[in-house]
């Protein structure tokens, strides 16, 4: 339904975002002017009535007050039917207003376009995944300007919820069903910078790394879209093998970097620290899973994972499978998102990880002006 | 099990020095075992006072964690453990029961003149209850405590490692029927045991908002009791009821819990808003304004409550139909809310208005009612709603409602009916003092979250955005000020009890039948039936100079 209010919205479409308000952040979508308005009409309500109700209030309970000891007044009214019609009545209509214009521009938000260009979504426990239709996969949320996106989205675990302030627009993800949500924004934000772009929240209490689901969304005018969507469909097929480990590692680690940190610090899953030692018994070190066998009784010729690739491989593809001694069974399966190109990148790093900075992951060895992104 | 000692023979009334329901008999079990209305309400409002002192140190905990991004005092974990208890302590514990089980099971039977609630062992009964279910929590914080929000969201309530989920689900299904049995006493003592003369609408509006309540209480608690069951027995035996990945459907819990929990939210309200009723009629000192739409628009708030649950879930993948039906219904509850305050403002005109505590608490509750009202209108309306869903708007919302209204008005009460129930008076001053303090530290908490959630920020988060700083220090430094507004609350109220003066009978100038017998009341409430008139005729009542109170005078050609 193409209301009133998104025709005007429309119309200006061309003025750039809304900059950010004493009430609203920066409105950079079609629905964005049409949510604005409707919350400064019900401001306006607000401050009215709690104006009256206030300035009242006060008014009386001082003009009223009463001196101990003198006679009670007996002349204030004890109803008055007009007047309590009134009050009910009036409330009624502005309630009946508010439902009308909501509703209205609610039909806009649930309902997209005919031809939207469609995102894939997944939400995991604690990260987001967005799956564009040639293939390429990204952390952060890309759109081209000027074109309706719909947002095809699935939770994996639990529930999460897809919040995008910028956008006013929000749904929830839910494992077992899929929802959606659209929305259009014309004005680009380019991507070169991390404080480009706007915010996207998970706004449904999913655990500990709740708050930390927080990605940007990037919108770029559709010819440099395009040319990002190919690039990254075919990033790590680009890499020559020798530059993997540093090239597509750091790139990837981005997104284990949420639970496994580089440093030792304990995480929501074990740090990479010293992993590769680990698992090789390299130096006579091992390591023991919750079940209570050992690394060494596990990883080897003739175990049940030969070599330790092997078992790496296993832990990102069927994570449960063999959890670490002290962490619990929350990391998600990355089947069908990292390839085994990606799986020899990660491998690696770990291999190497004393050539990365153990707080950022950058890769040390890089020169200045080249680092990994 | 105490027995009832049979009534004195001979009518020589004691006076409240030599007799009174607090030293009638003595000992501890005389207390934990006891039949009588009034001490019951009183070892509940002692539990209730209790509990909102440990979630209120749960809820200052959470806002020094937010003082900045990132980890301030406590990890990720912690806090998530930390605001859960909050919010679960504050509801399950403190608010349902706070009005309706605390100051209802002390004024219900006195304002009625009557010696008891209908049902006293099922009374005893709710109380113990009570325990029990608090009980459970320290359980449950032994066992590893739970993260899951005080709403116990499926899958991820039953699929969490924290090892307290299931006490604390116990702790909860037993504290609803705490507050079942609670509501039918009160529903049954209502309709049985007002005394002859006192006509439904020649009852107090408290005992009004109290009957509402309880209908609400009865009808509701067991859907939340068999929800709740039923997340055990998913979490224990793996029957997927609510995890898709079992076959359930999560979406399937909330609107089991919300059809509990949204009525549960006038459980909190309703009788608040009884209290605000009592407050602004006695201490205005003048027939309330609009009696029967008052009467009736609790009724109609308590009937509207059971059918506008979805309006928490329209973001939550249900159809666009149902989002529709919820967000027009939910405006009906706009209206009654809307006569409530407006009748209450007319009672302040041309009436003859004492500036006390319990009058200041029933200021600052309009003001923060119509707040926190007309902030609901923000989040009835559809497209603004999806904006705002499950960011600090909300947060700040039900915050105006929940304690901005629903405790501003308990504590009111509190003042109120203090005298009464102990037999003392407070500091008048500090009690000023302390509710300034306490409305305008709330105000600064609180109205910032309204700017911190319009502007994008999301609810339950650990860890924020450093634009959102400045409101979140603000909120911070404002629940300080709240903090201290209560403790010097708590500091006078517990220095009234060891040196405050002796209550009268009648300290404010009420009109209703509590305030007829003494303070604090004689066991059995009244030596002889009292005399039951118009609950809001003042025109009777004189200061008396020596005794520092009111007295009923009739008026000379008035027969008896």
């Amino acid at each position: 339904m193409m209301s009133m209010l998104t025709m005007l919205t429309l119309a200006q479409a061309t003025d750039g975002p809304t900059p950010p308000t004493f009430w609203m952040p920066i409105g950079a979508s079609a629905h964005a002017s049409n949510v604005d308005s409707m919350m400064w009409w019900i401001n306006l309500i607000m401050w009215v009535f709690l104006v009256l109700n206030t300035v009242l209030t006060v008014y009386f309970a001082w003009k009223y007050r009463h001196k101990v000891g003198t006679k009670f007044r007996t002349d204030g009214p004890d109803h008055n039917g007009p007047l309590e019609l009134a009050w009910s009545v009036g409330p009624l209509l502005i309630c009946v207003l508010l439902f009308v214009f909501g509703f209205i521009g609610y039909l806009d938000v649930r309902t997209p376009p005919k031809e939207s260009y469609d995102i894939n979504v997944t939400a995991y426990k604690w990260s987001w995944q967005f799956k564009y239709p040639n293939g390429a996969q990204s952390d952060d949320l890309v759109i081209p300007a000027g074109k309706p996106v719909r947002l095809i989205m699935r939770a994996s675990d639990v529930l999460h919820s897809c919040f995008i302030p910028a956008f006013r627009v929000k749904q929830d993800l839910v494992p077992g069903r899929y929802t959606h949500l659209w929305f259009q924004c014309d004005y680009p934000t380019g991507m070169d910078r991390p404080t480009d772009g706007h915010h996207l929240f998970c706004t449904e209490y999913c655990g500990t790394g709740h708050s930390n689901m927080n990605r940007r969304v990037f919108v770029l005018p559709q010819d440099q879209f395009d040319a990002w969507t190919i690039k990254q469909a075919n990033w790590l097929d680009e890499i020559p093998e020798d530059e993997l480990y540093w090239k597509a590692g750091p790139k990837l680690y981005a997104r284990c970097a949420q639970c496994h940190s580089l440093d030792g610090t304990k995480g929501i899953g074990p740090s990479w620290k010293g992993i590769w030692e680990r698992v090789t018994g390299a130096g006579g070190s091992n390591g023991a899973f919750a079940d209570g066998s050992t690394y060494s009784s596990l990883i080897g010729p003739g175990k049940q994972y030969a070599t330790a690739e092997d078992y790496i491989r296993a832990s990102i593809y069927n994570p449960g499978e063999h959890l670490v001694q002290g962490y619990g069974n929350v990391m998600p399966t990355f089947k069908g998102q990292i390839n085994d190109k990606g799986i020899d990148a990660l491998i690696g790093m770990m291999k190497k990880l004393d050539e990365f900075d153990p707080k950022t992951g950058a890769w040390l060895k890089a020169p200045p002006t080249a680092s990994a992104k | 099990m105490t027995t009832l000692p049979a009534r004195p023979a001979a009518p020589t009334y004691d006076t409240p020095e030599s007799d009174n329901y607090l030293i009638h008999d003595k000992g501890i079990p005389s207390w934990l075992l006891t039949l009588d209305h009034k001490r019951i309400g009183v070892l509940y409002t002692v539990g209730v006072l209790l509990s909102f002192f440990v979630g209120g140190i749960f809820a200052m905990l959470v806002r020094t964690e937010l003082l900045t991004p990132g980890r301030t005092i406590i990890d990720a974990e912690t806090y998530n453990h930390f605001f859960t208890l909050h919010g679960a302590v504050m509801v399950f514990l403190v608010i349902i029961p706070s009005i309706p089980a605390a100051l209802g099971n002390f004024v219900l039977p006195i304002m009625l003149g009557a010696k008891d609630v209908a049902f006293p062992r099922l009374n005893l009964f709710s109380y113990h209850l009570w325990i029990s279910g608090a009980i459970c929590t320290v359980v449950s914080l032994v066992m590893g405590s739970f993260d899951t929000g005080w709403t116990f969201y499926t899958p991820y309530s039953t699929t969490t490692t924290a090892g307290g989920v299931i006490p604390v689900i116990v702790g909860v299904f037993i504290l609803g029927f705490s507050s079942i049995f609670t509501g039918l006493n009160f529903i049954v003592t209502i309709h049985k045991l007002r005394p002859p003369g006192m006509t439904w609408f020649r009852m107090p509006l408290f005992l009004w908002a109290l009957y509402a309540t309880a209908l609400i209480q009865v009808l509701a608690t067991p859907v939340l009791a068999i929800t709740l069951a039923l997340v055990v027995v998913e979490r224990i035996a793996n029957i997927g009821i609510f995890n898709p990945a079992m076959g359930g459907d999560p979406v399937l819990y909330q609107h089991f819990f919300w059809f509990y929990s949204h009525p549960a939210v006038y459980i909190m309200i309703v009788p608040a808003m009884g209290i605000i009723s009592e407050l602004i009629a006695v201490h205005s000192h003048r027939q309330i304004f609009g009696y029967r739409f008052i009467a009736f628009s609790s009724v109609a708030i308590a009937i509207f409550s059971f059918i506008v649950w979805g309006h928490h879930m329209f973001t939550s993948g249900q159809s666009s139909l149902m989002n529709t039906l919820f967000s027009a219904i939910s405006f009906s509850v706009a209206i009654p809310s809307a006569v409530k305050i407006f009748n209450w403002i007319c009672t302040l005109y041309k009436g003859s208005i004492s500036l006390n505590t319990p009058m200041l608490y029933a200021l600052a509750f309009i003001v923060l009612f119509t707040i926190g009202g007309l902030t609901g209108l923000h989040l009835a309306t559809l497209n603004t709603d999806v904006h705002l869903h499950d960011t600090y708007f909300v947060v700040a919302h039900f915050h105006y409602v929940m304690m901005g209204s629903a405790l501003i008005a308990m504590v009111g009460g509190l003042h109120h009916w203090w005298p009464k129930i102990t037999g003392r008076m407070y500091n008048e001053k500090l009690g000023m003092i302390a509710c300034a303090i306490v409305f305008v530290g709330f105000n600064i908490t609180f109205f910032t979250q309204f700017m911190l959630g319009s502007h994008g920020m999301p609810r339950r988060y650990y860890d924020y955005q450093p634009e959102f700083q400045i409101y979140h220090v603000i909120s911070t430094i404002g629940s300080y000020i709240m903090a201290s507004g209560f403790l010097l609350t708590a500091m006078y109220l517990v220095q009234s009890l060891v040196s405050g003066k002796r209550a009268p009978a009648n300290p404010w100038g009420g009109a209703t039948l509590e305030w007829e017998c003494a303070s604090p009341p004689p066991y059995y409430n009244f030596h002889e039936a009292p005399k039951v008139g118009d609950p809001y005729d003042f025109s009777n009542l004189h200061w008396d100079e020596r005794g520092e109170g009111y007295v009923t005078v009739k008026p000379p050609a008035a027969k008896a």
